[in-house]
């Protein structure tokens, strides 16, 4: 099977900062693989390279076989890869509906195509269908979302990146500030969208999450990738050795 | 006696016969509507309360905030709107916009009478407007021409003056400037006439404005403010630089603020109007007309009384002064 | 396959469907401002024909076509306010583009009518001036706010000068008068006429010719400000609620970082927010000449904080992300009903100024206080 996503000797420098240092890694379709690290690792750069926010300077990615040139976010979305920031970017102001659709909003033309209207009916259905999918339930579609807690705000996120047909999701530490049953709920999410064949790369610095949901995982250390292993042969306090540096696989000769 | 007198005089007698038949007529309710908050006005409001009260006539009083036709039309629609107004008497805040407004109030049934400021041209008989019952006010013309000549005097003839105003296109402001610079330029043509600025009825802008004049104009002999607001802002502008005395200062309205000036030396001529006999005149006329005079004089100049130094404790002029009374 | 059943969010704690009782208040708070208003207009229905002895009433057909006519600069500068406040903008330039406006318009008619325009297209190209003139101003505006990143304070603030500069100067810093004696038509007279009493009925759209007694009794019921800016209202509640442009307003007021990474274009809706936000005002300024017959540099300066309340009152918040255009109007009527009130019950004109403040805070405080009743999170968690 061919890796989906494909980072080759990726680099990016900030000044006299080594951000990310050539780093390599594949994705495949279908599975869910955690990307840790501690503070200042390099994993929010490495994702925002991928995803559009950032210009690597040396390295390519290839994303379903393509060499990626993303000079905006909106670009590499368009390709199918939804990031979901810590911040969720939801306008809380907003309903659900209004949020899935979110600058892609359906219309509708009268008199020609001179006056285009909100087509709200079609997204209200629309997202029904949406978080029916994922099997989500909320009990009121119609208010807006600040009156929704964490984890439902999340799942509005996910299912917006959903229902735009997303071939690789990002989650940027998706169950900070949650609770324990929410993030349970957030974690089911996750699984469900691998068993929709779509992957997840799942930055976190929760552990427990990692063993959770994630199949693989890799960890970073000072902007290098010091191992990658399968979340089965792992423990966690050999992981937290590698997130603090006392181990690496790429010193062992 | 001036003609000016005569015509004071004149429709003072006509009045004094329609007095007689008015306090006969019916009860007739008069609208006060005058320009904004001021001294002048207030004491335009002494004068129309008194002839009320000695006319057993009511009278409904509304002093907008600001000056502008966007605070006196609300105002004015809402007094037509009452239903129970025969008359208003008005300062037009300006002579064309106020037209239409006053022109709703006379078509629902309400005659107008102008006070201080005019409409059209003033010219009720041969001019643009013609259905207010009259305008009572200054010659402001006048007014500007005397306090050309006065200023003159005080700076020796020669020099430079500034001229700083409310708002354009406002009769009464307008007569003033317009006499001050036809005298200046006829009579002395060694002095040159700087302005006018408008603070627009503000007098901290007049302040500003005349404080830059003065930082621009080193050699400046007199300042000529045309009326309450622009006197007293241009005045303090001269105070504050310390050219108290030595920059010569015209003041067009008698508030208390200028009588002190004039006392202290900083300005060297008051011109008061007469507020209390245009406002007295007004409700006058309207209980005249009510009574079915038909020869109310469609023109009635008010003096002034020029106060100096020499007469301001003089009771003749200083009753002149725009105080409450 | 786990467990297949649906995952269920339910109300705990702040998240979830709203009690019973929290909803009635949250729909109570968006409702407190027509509440106000009905109870001010009984107040004075009752309260002024008291005080006058019964020679006066407050809801008489002339005295509701005041009020309406009374709303219109007002409302006209409130209504692209509301769209700039909902983006969490703000617009201190509308007073001064309605008085730019108002200018243009001016010199335009004369200037049209002068050379053998006739009346009618005098004043449709006496429209398109002032439109166009305004529109100028909101796009410098939208631009400078929207790309080189200036606050929106600053920018409109700096613009109210330069455009106030404009105006006098066109102007020739007077009044512009010798307009087409036509105009005062256009400005004052109405879709119906309603004559009361004997020999009367309705006209509809030209007066009649009468005069004297019957003139008197004669009520004019919709006049032409009223109906232009009812129509710029409408089109301006359409925009805002069913358009995908009101929808990026409100997305952008409720975060422009959420906005940004959707995919709208942010930069192209704040020029076009702050465009809209000078045309209604340069259409107030369109209309102010019609009514006063001369274009005037100076008319729209008292009025902006005006419109600003009326905004607040109806509801807009100032964080931005909410507010309608309902609101506005009710705000704008909530102004006008006092003032002319307290016309009518003799009170002196300052204390609009004191009830209006009072007002706007309470306003304000409701506003926040509906943070509380719905657990609304501060933006940025989570």
């Amino acid at each position: 099977m061919d890796p989906i996503l494909s980072i080759r000797n990726l680099t990016k420098r900030f000044g006299g900062l080594t951000a990310v240092n050539k780093v390599s890694w594949d994705i495949y379709p279908g599975e869910v693989v955690g990307l840790l690290g501690d503070n200042g690792a390099g994993k929010s750069t490495l994702i925002k390279c991928v995803s559009g926010v950032y210009a690597a300077d040396e390295g390519e990615i290839y994303f379903a076989g393509k060499r990626t040139n993303y000079q905006r976010p909106i670009d590499a979305r368009r390709e199918g890869i939804e990031t979901i920031y810590q911040d969720l970017a939801l306008a809380n102001n907003l309903d659900v509906g209004a949020n899935i659709f979110l600058g892609r909003e359906v219309k509708r033309s009268y008199l020609g195509g001179l006056i285009k209207t909100l087509d709200e009916r079609k997204m209200l259905t629309e997202s029904e269908t949406a978080l029916n999918s994922l099997e989500i339930h909320f009990p009121t579609l119609t208010q807006p979302i600040e009156s929704l807690s964490g984890g439902q705000r999340q799942a509005v996120a996910i299912a917006r990146a959903v229902y735009w047909d997303a071939r690789l999701m990002i989650m940027d530490e998706p169950t900070n500030n949650l609770g324990v049953p929410e993030q349970q709920k957030v974690l089911e999410l996750i699984r469900k969208l691998r068993d929709q064949g779509v992957p997840v790369i799942l930055i976190t610095h929760t552990l427990p999450d990692v063993f959770a949901v994630a199949d693989r995982l890799m960890v970073m250390h000072r902007g290098r990738k010091v191992t990658e292993k399968t979340t089965a042969q792992t423990n966690t306090q050999e992981l937290v050795q590698y997130m603090v540096g006392a181990l690496d696989d790429t010193k062992v000769n | 006696m001036t003609r000016k007198h005569v015509i004071v005089a004149l429709a003072a007698a006509a009045l004094a016969t329609a007095a007689g038949a008015a306090s006969a007529a019916d009860k007739i309710k008069i609208g006060f509507l005058p320009g904004v908050v001021d001294p002048f006005y207030q004491v335009m409001q002494i004068g129309v309360e008194k002839a009320a009260k000695e006319l057993g006539i009511e009278v409904v009083t509304q002093v907008p905030p600001t000056w502008g036709v966007e605070a006196q039309t609300p105002i004015l629609n809402a007094m037509v709107a009452r239903g129970d107004l025969n008359y208003i008497i008005t300062a037009p805040t300006d002579k064309e916009q106020m037209v239409a407004p006053l022109q709703a109030a006379l078509d629902a049934g309400i005659k107008v009478i102008t006070v201080d400021t005019f409409l059209g041209d003033g010219d009720y008989v041969n001019g643009p407007v013609k259905f207010p019952i009259s305008y009572i006010g200054s010659d402001n013309v006048e007014g500007g021409r005397i306090s050309a000549r006065g200023l003159a005097k005080a700076i020796g003839g020669k020099g430079k003056v500034y001229i700083n105003s409310t708002n354009p296109n406002v009769s009464s402001v307008e007569g003033r400037e317009q006499g001050f610079k036809e005298v200046m330029a006829k009579e002395y043509p060694d002095i040159k006439v700087i302005g006018p600025d408008y603070n627009l009825d503000d007098q901290n802008k007049a302040t500003q404005q005349t404080a830059a004049v003065i930082e621009q104009n080193a050699d400046l002999a007199g300042v000529f403010g045309t009326n309450v607001f622009s006197a007293q802002g241009a005045g303090a502008a001269v105070v504050n630089a310390g050219l108290g005395g030595k920059v010569q200062v015209v003041a067009y309205d008698a508030t208390l603020a200028a009588i002190e000036s004039l006392n202290k030396g900083d300005v060297s001529l008051v011109l008061a109007q007469k507020p209390f006999d245009m406002g007295y005149m007004a409700v006058q006329f309207a209980a005249a007309d009510a009574a079915g005079v038909t020869s109310l004089p469609k023109r009635v100049q008010t003096g002034f009384a020029i106060i100096d130094k020499d007469n301001v404790k003089d009771p003749n002029y200083s009753r002149f002064i725009y105080k409450a009374q | 396959m786990a467990d297949t059943a649906k995952i269920r969010f339910e109300a705990a704690g702040p998240g979830g469907k709203w009690g019973r009782g929290r909803e009635i208040l949250f729909r109570l708070s968006r409702l407190w401002a027509w509440v106000f208003l009905g109870l001010m207009i009984a107040f004075f229905v009752v309260a002024v024909p008291v005080y006058n002895g019964g020679s006066v009433n407050f809801l008489t057909v002339r005295n509701s076509q005041n009020i309406l006519v009374a709303i219109t600069p007002v409302l006209l500068l409130g209504l692209g306010q509301t769209f700039v406040i909902i983006s969490a903008g703000i617009d201190l330039s509308v007073g001064w583009v309605m008085s730019l406006a108002s200018v243009v318009s001016a010199l335009a008619v004369r200037a049209a009518f002068n050379a053998g325009v006739p009346l009618f297209w005098s004043v449709v190209i006496s429209f398109l001036a002032a439109v166009a003139a305004a529109g100028i101003v909101g796009f410098f505006n939208g631009v400078i706010i929207a790309k080189l990143k200036v606050p929106a304070f600053i920018v409109t603030l700096g613009m109210s000068f330069i455009v106030r500069g404009l105006g006098l100067l066109w102007s020739e810093n007077t009044t512009v008068i010798g307009l087409p004696p036509g105009i005062r038509a256009y400005g004052n007279e109405a879709l119906f006429y309603f004559i009361r009493g004997e020999g009367g009925g309705f006209y509809f759209f030209a007066p009649p010719e009468i005069s004297g007694d019957m003139l008197r009794r004669m009520d004019r019921i919709l006049p032409y400000p009223v109906v232009i800016t009812a129509v710029v209202v409408a089109i301006a509640m359409f925009i805002l609620r069913k358009t995908q442009f009101g929808r990026h307003t409100y997305a952008i007021g409720g975060n422009v970082e959420a906005a940004l990474r959707a995919g709208i274009p942010v930069d192209r809706r704040i020029i076009q927010i702050y465009m809209l936000s000078a045309v209604t005002a340069g259409i107030g300024g369109f209309v102010s000449t019609l009514r006063y017959t001369a274009g005037s540099a100076v008319i729209g300066d008292p009025l902006l904080l005006s419109s600003i309340a009326a905004v607040i009152i109806g509801g807009v918040s100032l964080f931005g992300g909410a507010g309608t255009i309902t609101g506005t109007v009710i705000g704008a009527l909530i102004i006008a009903v006092l003032t002319t009130g307290l016309v009518m019950l003799n009170v002196d004109a300052f204390w609009q100024f004191i009830v209006v403040g009072a007002v706007v805070i309470i306003a304000v405080l409701i506003d926040q206080s509906r943070d509380l009743i719905i657990g609304r999170r501060k933006p940025g968690r989570a």
